[in-house]
């Protein structure tokens, strides 16, 4: 029997240490052992040409990425345009595609339109959509590796992501998920200030300096 | 002071815009922007301004000067060409990174005492209902995150169709 080929695809534009990887660790697990996974990462506006055929030879692709202004980041849209090029000379009309958005906001519903624009890239390169997951509360995503699936803040995600991996290891089509962290909304905003604050004091700033106005 | 941003090769530009006032401002492809890396740095090292510093470094403060910022874009599934998409994510540092509750929904605050109007003009000879509904919602959730209005979205099969009246 032919081993079903996946990739997962880390869009952050950090090669290393992003959401977006980690993410991709709390997937990998769920997926059936039928597969052969391969990981990339498309952190440059550039698909490495030794990783476009390997990436679309898959069966299946599951990008994960950051919400950046509503949308995809623009290094990586530039890669699905090579791959778009790429897919005109090799259809690969089997080929099922998976997106993971992380957002810095709290709700993950503000991650529709970036996985709207995977859904359409979809449409015009000629493979099938699958299902889309808008993860809100990016700026704790790491720290709650740790945290047991289903447990304290991670409840939402863990189901979310167990139905994400239901489908992809069935290859179905499923509802777009949008999930918030279980955790007060009013807690992860103050929790995001005290990071900034740390951060640009760190960079020998004062915390006003946060505010600045060049004009 | 009117933004443009656009994608446009400079013989079409200037054929769309043969005369442009002096108190416009256009950001055009010159092949060298770099991308946004995620660093936060126009938040928290070099406040209001992007680390990188290439021609597309200071795209907070042109926002903040401008009344009526223009986009004049190939649609490309549904959004952006990724050099336009690339200049607005480097165009982050015009707002604050605070947050703050809007229409029940967590939003940047602003840096600005500030807002200007935004026209989006799409260009493409197969846009499709789905790409332009999908348009209109990443019109519309930018206009909420950078504190802005929409003036208009415009698509159009071509850059000839684009309205002389642009400005």
């Amino acid at each position: 029997m032919k081993p079903i080929k996946v990739s997962l695809i880390s869009g952050s534009p950090k090669p290393l240490s992003s959401s977006s990887g980690t993410l991709l660790d709390e997937l990998k697990p769920m997926l059936s052992s039928r597969f052969h996974v391969n990981i990339h990462s498309l952190n440059k506006p550039s698909v490495p040409e030794e990783s476009m055929e390997s990436i679309l030879d898959s069966d299946i692709l599951i990008f994960s990425f950051p919400l950046y202004v509503d949308g995809i980041p623009s290094h990586l849209l530039s890669c699905l345009y090579e791959m778009e090029i790429y897919l005109k000379r090799h259809a690969r009309p089997d080929l099922t595609v998976y997106a993971i958005v992380n957002c810095g906001f709290f709700e993950g519903h503000q991650a529709l339109p970036a996985i709207e624009l995977v859904k359409n890239w979809c449409y015009k390169v000629g493979v099938s959509w699958g299902q889309g997951l808008g993860v809100g509360g990016g700026g704790m995503i790491q720290s709650l590796s740790g945290v047991p699936d289903g447990q304290g803040p991670k409840k939402n995600f863990s189901i979310a992501l167990n139905e994400l991996a239901n489908h992809i290891n069935t290859c179905s089509e499923g509802e777009n998920i949008f999930v918030s962290p279980n955790f007060p909304r009013i807690g992860y905003k103050i929790g995001a200030e005290m990071g900034w604050r740390y951060q640009i004091k760190n960079n020998g700033l004062n915390k006003k300096d946060i505010g600045r106005r060049l004009v | 002071m009117k933004l443009i941003i656009h994608d446009l090769d400079k013989i079409e530009f200037e054929r769309l815009l043969p005369d442009l006032p002096d108190s416009c401002r256009v950001v055009s492809n010159d092949g060298t922007i770099k991308n946004c890396i995620g660093c936060f740095g126009c938040w928290v090292k070099t406040p209001g301004a992007c680390v990188i510093r290439d021609h597309y470094g200071d795209m907070g403060e042109w926002l903040a000067k401008s009344d009526e910022v223009i986009i004049i874009s190939k649609c490309y599934y549904g959004g952006y060409s990724p050099f336009v998409k690339n200049v607005l994510d480097r165009s982050i540092s015009y707002i604050h990174p605070y947050f703050e509750t809007r229409n029940n929904e967590m939003h940047h605050k602003k840096r600005y005492n500030h807002t200007f109007e935004t026209s989006v003009w799409f260009y493409g000879d197969d846009i499709t209902d789905d790409e332009k509904a999908t348009a209109n919602k990443l019109v519309i959730a930018n206009s909420i995150n950078m504190i802005s209005s929409i003036k208009g979205i415009q698509f159009v099969k071509s850059v000839e169709e684009i309205d002389g009246g642009i400005l």
